[in-house]
């Protein structure tokens, strides 16, 4: 018998594991589905119970605009700070078309560097923004839970700009620095659009699932295990697009999407030492990641299986920049970097709209940091961000979940 | 050693001897054994049959012989009218159905669309003749392509005069199209809107003078395909027909067996079920989304192919007892149907098969959301409606209508009167004495599945209150859906009544007078069958009675007789 050469033997060995491979898919195609078990009851069993989020928002406070907590009015977009100066004024005889243009194009040409860099790809490069606006009045009310568990209420707090603020249902201590860097931008009102992000959620574009473990009474429990996951399915709607109990969502296979702490539930209220989580995040078909370091819960849960209150924790920074202003390190579906049209397109585009400029955000965000300091620098790294929500009773899974159009891709 | 091997031949040559009487025997015993069970095995009755019939094609048999006769990917785009019920059954009103002026526009559109896909672009695929010249008309091809079509659509070979009749058509339509395949193609469109193609024309062959007559056979062939495979016959059911062997028993026998080997029986079984479940009305279904926010279309199509999955897969797959489908635990789900049953389901998209535990209260497809969401109003339960549809679907009992003048304020009166359970609301139809002779055999089923909400999600209380679902079947008391399920499985006219709607759905018309020895001894066999589906559908295709037809009253008398004065059904 002859040898056979090595790209002979080669392709033997690769056909080999081919015919395996195959032979392996069929037969697991092919191999009955196991039949499940499946048990009545309510939502908690055998001491687990599954939540998938129905709502999620920042939460914020009272609205600031027109009022004494923002005495210089609100945040300023590019064209407002085009406007503002000498070249910017209305022109003898200009109709309103022609000044509309003209301060479009004078606040595109304040949104970049002299040679041409965009701000809000460099925000770092960019000079001050003296017309951001942050939330610094003593008196102003937030929502959200205390987070360090101490009360910064003195006067250094309020000349750092790191003052801890009084809940609008009087919890003291309620640490919510996002709110006070955004607070005074027309977009975060009540009536604002920036906080509409779970419009996305409801598109199916993300989600997010909560598993508690080892439940023994859902009134009083001292030690519980809580699971804080991405969801990797689309939300279920009703036909009036409201989200269905008691439906089935596989957690994120990805472990960065994976977190597990544990909790407490003390009359009913569910409260969770803190963890790093990570979520999903969808503007303009951009895929994005949201983390929230040293989350904590505090919830209460009802005996129907609503679980209503706050996650809240501290954002690093740059990415909370990342996410919800600049988009920079923005995928498309497969994984790849956006275009770069769309990035630039769409921060400034917002920015615009919503009344804020990448420059005047991104230093209230890094002046405003009160979470994780730099070992090196001393300088806080994380922004402390509150999340209000309500969860409902769902199963959650930990399977690879297919979508509905993998059979057409398998051409099944 | 020599003596060893010597004895040893002995002892093999005896055992051999022993072997041959033991065989010889065994043979004996076997051959007494089968004569025995032949003689005690109750032979069918006298053959006694009823009226040939006119059925119309449903869409689904529409839809199989369209697919059958060409290929599955060829449109069908007219619309079908809402079929008729007889008798319970959909397969039973298509011999009763008329055709209205919309059906005809409609079945127009799906010919004219049908012979243009045929014999348009793809006409490579259907055609294996054509002239060279399209202008040029092609006798033979023409001949060919039409009287071979034609006997799969007919279900028939077509006589001389009707070949000659399209393809003269065929030539007529070409010379003045100037075009050969647009002239065959009129040709198929007008077979396509034939009677002789959407109504199963059932015919008498000549008999003897007293033999009782049967159907010809190829009425023979269309019976037994509709009924096993719910499509037309395919070519080699055809050529048993033409070749005379479907008068023989053997003959029969073997295309029975033949076609309930083919995957197609399958379809044939779920037909039967989705038309005895009343799927169709789930057309008309609605729920108000505040009050069931679960409930969608997709919800619908996925609870009637739960309920048909469970039925395939206990009656075929798993040979199983009919009455085994009133307790049986096992069953399908989606992710859609897994919020309605409150049940995790993990893959998206695909159907997981699922065993209820006894403490999850889902016993029997009479639990499935098929059932209950489909016998409830849009916006609650209905003790009547689901109590009416347990006696009506699985128990082939009537109820009859509520009198003319009944008194409805009764029941208004608390209907929306707040925190009482549905037994608080139909108090009336207990004590008003009106209401009570109907409603105290369809209440007390429909008060058990309760536990169920409107589309079928299990629930223990309403507005609050505790559910009493204490109820009762014909003697039999219980007070838990695990006990109805009991009680179904349990009543004997379960297995009478499947095998009742069994027989009429194949003949396409109810059971004649004469006919009840006969299903007598078909509920008989069924049971001896241990309640199996296939062997009942056995049993009847090859009975004698099964073919066998009465002969036409003669012109000017009354034809009393063929259902015991009831409608004679579809004769044209």
């Amino acid at each position: 018998m002859l040898p056979l050469r090595p790209t002979a033997r080669k392709r033997g060995v690769l056909l080999g594991v081919t015919a395996l491979a195959a032979a392996g898919t069929l037969a697991y195609a092919l191999w009955p589905a196991q039949r499940l078990s499946a048990e009545g009851g309510s939502f908690v069993r055998d001491g687990e119970a599954g939540f998938v989020v129905t709502d999620f928002a920042y939460a914020l406070g009272p609205d600031t605009q027109d009022t004494k907590a923002c005495p210089n009015g609100m945040s300023w977009d590019v064209s407002q700070a085009f406007a503002a100066t000498p070249e910017g004024k209305r022109r003898p005889g200009e109709d309103d078309e022609a000044y509309g243009k003209r301060l479009e194009d004078g606040g595109k040409r304040l949104s970049a560097t002299p040679d041409g860099k965009n701000y809000c790809l460099h925000p770092e490069l960019a000079p001050t923004d003296v017309h951001a606006q942050v939330l610094a009045h003593p008196d102003a009310r937030a929502d959200g839970i205390d987070l360090d568990g101490k009360i910064s209420r003195s006067p250094a707090d309020a000349r750092s700009g790191r003052l801890d603020f009084v809940g609008r249902d009087g919890a003291k201590g309620v640490d919510n620095q996002f709110w006070r860097a955004v607070g005074c931008n027309r977009s975060y009102q009540s009536a604002g659009q920036s906080n509409g992000f779970a419009v996305e959620m409801y598109t199916g574009s993300w989600g997010i699932l909560f598993k508690l473990a080892d439940v023994d009474d859902l009134r009083n429990d001292d030690d519980v295990e809580v699971g804080i996951f991405a969801n990797a399915d689309p939300i279920q709607l009703s036909p009036t697009r409201k989200a269905l109990e008691y439906a089935t969502y596989a957690m994120d296979q990805d472990p960065r999407f994976r977190a597990s702490t544990r909790g407490r539930i003390v009359d009913g209220m569910l409260t969770t030492d803190p963890v790093d989580v990570r979520f999903h995040h969808v503007v303009n078909g951009m895929y994005l990641e949201r983390p929230l370091r040293d989350a904590q819960i505090k919830a209460t849960l009802t005996p129907q299986g609503v679980l209503k209150g706050y996650l809240a924790g501290y954002t690093p920074v740059v990415e909370l920049y990342d996410y919800q202003f600049g988009f920079r390190n923005a995928k498309d579906a497969a994984g790849k970097p956006s275009p770069p049209g769309r990035i630039l397109g769409s921060s400034n585009g917002a920015a615009r709209v919503l009344g804020h400029t990448c420059p005047g955000i991104w230093q209230s965000l890094h002046r405003l940091a009160d979470g994780h300091p730099d070992p090196a620098s001393s300088a806080f790294t994380s922004i402390s961000t509150q999340y209000r929500f309500e969860a409902r009773p769902a199963f959650v899974v930990d399977v690879e979940t297919r979508g509905s159009n993998d059979k057409l891709v398998r051409n099944d | 050693m020599t003596d060893r091997v010597l004895s040893s031949n002995r002892l093999r040559g005896a055992l051999l001897r022993h072997k041959r009487a033991l065989a010889i025997g065994a043979l004996v015993l076997a051959l007494v054994f089968l004569a025995g069970a032949q003689f005690f095995e109750p032979s069918e009755p006298e053959p006694v049959g009823g009226p040939p019939m006119v059925r119309r094609l449903t869409e689904e048999q529409y839809r199989a012989s369209i697919a059958d006769a060409f290929a599955p990917d060829v449109p069908i785009v007219g619309r079908f009218e809402r079929p008729v019920r007889a008798e319970g059954m959909i397969a039973v009103g298509t011999g009763q159905a008329g055709m209205s002026p919309f059906a005809i526009e409609q079945y127009d559109a799906s010919a004219q669309t049908i012979a243009s896909t045929v014999l348009g672009e793809r006409r490579a695929q259907f055609l294996k003749c054509g002239p060279k010249n399209p202008q040029v008309f092609d006798p033979n091809c023409a001949r060919s392509f039409l009287t071979q079509k034609g006997r799969l659509l007919f279900r028939r070979a077509l006589s001389d005069e009707e070949a000659d009749k399209y393809v003269d058509l065929a030539r007529k339509a070409g010379r003045q199209l100037g075009n050969f395949y647009q002239g065959l193609e009129l040709s198929l469109y007008t077979m396509l809107v034939s009677p002789e193609f959407l109504f199963r024309v059932e015919r008498m062959a000549p008999a003897a003078d007293g033999a009782h007559p049967q159907l010809d056979p190829y009425s023979k062939a269309s019976r037994l395909s509709f009924f096993l495979t719910n499509s037309a016959p395919d070519d080699e059911l055809l050529r048993a027909a033409e070749s005379g062997e479907l008068d023989s028993r053997a003959g029969v026998d073997r295309q029975v067996s033949r076609l309930m080997a083919s995957t197609r029986f399958e379809g044939a079984v779920r037909a039967f079920f989705a038309d005895m479940m009343q799927f169709d009305r789930f057309g008309d279904l609605s729920k108000d989304p505040e009050i069931y926010p679960a409930y969608n279309s997709d919800l619908a199509q996925d609870a009637q192919e739960q309920t048909l999955r469970t039925v395939i897969e206990h009656l075929i797959t798993d040979e199983g007892d009919y009455r085994d489908l009133f307790t049986t635990r096992n069953t399908f789900l989606t992710r859609n149907l897994g919020i309605v049953y409150r049940t995790p389901v993990p893959q998206r998209g695909e159907w997981v098969p699922v065993t209820f535990s006894p403490s999850a209260n889902r016993a029997g497809i009479q639990s499935h959301v098929s059932f209950l969401a489909l016998h409830s109003h849009p916006g609650r339960t209905s003790p009547t409606l689901r109590g009416y549809a347990v006696r009506q679907v699985f128990l082939c009992q009537d109820v009859p209508d509520p009198p003319a003048n009944v008194n409805f304020t009764a029941i208004e009166a608390t209907a929306h009167k707040p925190n009482v359970t549905a037994r608080d609301r139909i108090f009336q139809h207990a004590t008003e004495p009106s209401c009570a002779g109907c409603h105290k055999v369809m209440d007390p089923l429909g008060l058990t599945l309760e536990n169920y909400d409107g589309l079928g999600t299990f629930r223990r209380h309403e507005n609050g209150a505790l559910i009493d679902t204490s109820g009762s079947l014909d003697g039999t008391d219980f007070d838990s859906t695990n006990g109805l399920a009991s009680a179904l499985h349990d009543h004997p006219e379960t297995p009478r009544c499947v095998a009742e709607r069994m027989y009429k759905s194949a003949v396409g018309r109810d059971i004649t007078w004469k006919e009840r020895y006969y299903l007598d001894w078909l509920i008989s066999g069924f049971e001896d069958d241990g309640y199996r589906i296939p062997a009942l559908m056995r049993r009847i295709a090859t009975s004698a009675n099964f073919f066998t037809v009465t002969r036409p009253a003669p012109a000017g008398t009354l034809a009393f007789g063929a259902s015991g004065g009831k409608s004679q059904g579809g004769k044209l």
